[in-house]
């Protein structure tokens, strides 16, 4: 090489660079080509000179070179980064990224068109994998998507069905209570049994639901109503958990002196789980305790439980939903009823804090006495 | 919506009758940069662009709507009576001349005259019709829209689709012109190279010209005679100009031949 003179260098630089030149005259038809391009088509010069460039081009690079090449160069007087594909004497597909510039003099007239091509057999196969994975990565999300919406409303359909039969139950059980045909003791408890399942099968039907809605993007919705009691309505669920398990014992200190901004019964089903984990949790030899308050502009909740404490791995889980704690199998929810408490204390601009310890498992659900 | 913002309709001239320019599959209205200046002297020039190009409103894109001619007729009328159009001359080049005759055939006072710029009824070879091109080589052309990218970006074309009054916005991207996002030129290049017009062309009573390049690979002279014949009473005119776009690389040729005809 040291034996090429300055010209010589630029002859060497057109027609060995690693890149294909190619001019087209003003008439269209190929006017230079350099000797790299060659060899990549397999098309000496004198084939390739006076022939229109998209002969030499498979027809998807002939239409788009028509509908779009020519136009930007027309109005632009440029066209970078476009790709083509040439087809070569051997029958080959040649896939190149082209760079493309009008000289025009200073009439404006063109002198010619100058390309300069980039064999980019990686690249362009690269690029095609990627949108080939992505259109995939759009066909499964699509799926995915469908799947999880008929899950859902799979949810919902088998939550609402199962109300009807367990109102079915509910109302058998109560006609039998109150006819007084029943006198036997082991009787009388088949039935205290029957009326604690349907209140334990309702609570996990209402949480099923609610969990259904909130992933189908209804959330939980709120009534307010700060005009009305909220005592009264945690008296009430406790009342029934006292008589769904009658050997639990259940305290209550309740000093509810202002008006609470929220849906009272939402809150009262927040209570329901919480007082409801605590039994399911708790030792059973000891009381729950559950609390209420109103105090500086904030009122609280809490359902206190003696036994062991919650294992540190399962603390950040708690409020998932479908998470359930190592319980034995003839107690186990859904593992929804926390996960809806803390949903409910959320959409009333609240939350729930939990600590336990070996003396004691507590869960304080705190909000504003007035929403925003 | 706004119909002349959906379209981005310019309007431009002094004449009392209007002529409509209709851009084809590749390109914008910039398509008639060379030509619709030529006809503002005697006329009221408009110019839009195809919901889904240029500066069309992207939002207003529907892909069922826009998976057939129809929809893009439909606008078409639909620009035409907003515009209070009637017996106006229309000029369309490619697809948009089949756009422009399924239009005149939906609303047949709004065109007095069809000027049809390298027209084909159908692209695709069926049995004795040359069409010029095998469903596997449209096939193909679909995949390869793919690898060219035209300028556009995702992350940037909202910044240039909402600013259009700041071009330096997009001064990072390659081209200036015919933007397109690759998902509506690909389904706008199906919509063309699929269509089959033959059987509208025998229903076109309206005067028609039609201009046909030399050396077109897009629309052979035997497609472009196969409309001429297939439209009772239509003229046409060979061109000089060779390739599918006259309207920029001869625009003088263009102009003159429709100044004689309307």
């Amino acid at each position: 090489m040291s034996e090429l003179g300055p010209i010589d260098e630029y002859q060497d630089l057109f027609e060995n660079a690693p890149c294909g030149y190619l001019t087209i005259g003003p008439d269209g038809r190929i006017s230079k080509v350099n000797a790299t391009l060659e060899a990549w088509t397999g098309f000496s010069a004198d084939k390739l000179i006076g022939q229109r460039l998209h002969q030499f081009l498979n027809m998807a690079g002939r239409i788009y070179f028509e509908t779009h090449i020519a136009p930007l160069l027309r109005m632009q007087g440029f066209f970078n980064e476009f790709a083509l594909d040439f087809e070569t004497a051997a029958g080959q597909r040649l896939p190149v990224i082209a760079n493309a510039a009008e000289r025009r003099n200073s009439d404006g007239t063109v002198l010619f068109t100058a390309l300069v091509l980039i064999k980019a057999t990686d690249r362009r196969r690269y690029e095609r994998e990627l949108i080939n994975s992505r259109s995939e990565l759009r066909k499964g999300l699509a799926i995915e998507r469908e799947t999880a919406e008929l899950r859902e409303q799979f949810i919902a359909v088998l939550g609402h069905d199962l109300r009807n039969p367990l109102a079915a139950i509910s109302a058998g059980a109560r006609i039998l209570q109150r006819s007084g045909t029943l006198q036997d003791d082991k009787e009388l408890r088949v039935l205290d049994m029957m009326n604690t399942t349907v209140t334990r099968m309702s609570g996990l039907i209402d949480n099923i639901l609610d969990f259904a809605r909130g992933r189908l993007g209804d959330g939980i919705t709120l009534s307010r109503d700060a005009n009305r009691p909220l005592q009264p309505v945690l008296e009430q669920v406790v009342d029934e958990l006292r008589t769904a398990s009658p050997d639990r014992s259940i305290e209550t200190s309740f000093a509810i002196m202002e008006p609470v901004n929220c849906d009272r019964s939402r809150v009262g089903q927040l209570a329901s789980n919480l007082i409801g984990n605590a039994l399911t949790h708790g030792a059973a030899y000891q009381a729950v305790r559950v609390g209420a308050k109103t105090e500086d502009g904030v009122f609280e909740l809490w359902v206190a439980n003696a036994g062991e404490p919650i294992p540190a791995i399962a603390m950040g889980k708690l409020f998932e939903p479908f998470f359930r704690g190592d319980i034995r199998s003839s107690r186990q929810g859904l593992g929804l009823g926390l996960h809806i408490a803390s949903q409910i204390a959320q959409a009333h601009g609240g939350r729930i804090d939990v600590t336990s310890t070996p003396d004691e498992t507590r869960f304080v659900f705190r909000m504003p006495l007035q929403s925003n | 919506m706004d119909v002349l913002t959906r379209n981005n309709v310019r309007e431009s001239g002094r004449g009392l009758r209007a002529i409509v320019f209709a851009h084809g599959f590749g390109c914008d209205q910039n398509m008639w940069r060379f030509v619709a200046p030529e006809f503002e002297s005697d006329f009221k020039v408009i110019l839009f662009d195809h919901v889904g190009a240029g500066g069309s409103d992207l939002s207003a894109y529907d892909k069922t709507k826009y998976s057939t001619l129809d929809g893009y007729a439909d606008d078409l009328v639909e620009i035409g009576s907003e515009l209070g159009l009637k017996d106006a001359v229309f000029v369309g080049h490619s697809v948009s001349s089949m756009i422009g005759i399924l239009a005149s055939l939906k609303a047949p006072e709004l065109f007095g005259r069809l000027v049809l710029v390298g027209p084909s009824a159908r692209y695709i070879d069926d049995s004795d019709y040359i069409g010029g091109f095998s469903a596997k080589q449209i096939a193909e052309l679909l995949e390869f829209l793919e690898d060219n990218h035209m300028g556009w970006s995702a992350a940037m074309a909202p910044s240039i689709m909402g600013n259009p009054e700041r071009p330096e916005l997009a001064e990072e991207l390659t081209n200036s012109f015919c933007r397109t996002d690759p998902e509506i030129a690909k389904t706008f290049a199906r919509v063309t190279f699929t269509s089959d017009n033959r059987g509208d062309l025998s229903k076109v009573t309206i005067p028609t010209l039609i201009l046909q390049c030399s050396e077109d690979i897009i629309a052979s002279e035997e497609v472009g005679k196969f409309v001429h014949n297939s439209i009772p009473g239509s003229e046409i005119v060979f061109l000089k100009a060779t390739g599918h776009c006259p309207n920029l690389s001869a625009p003088a040729e263009v102009v003159s031949a429709i100044k004689a005809y309307v």
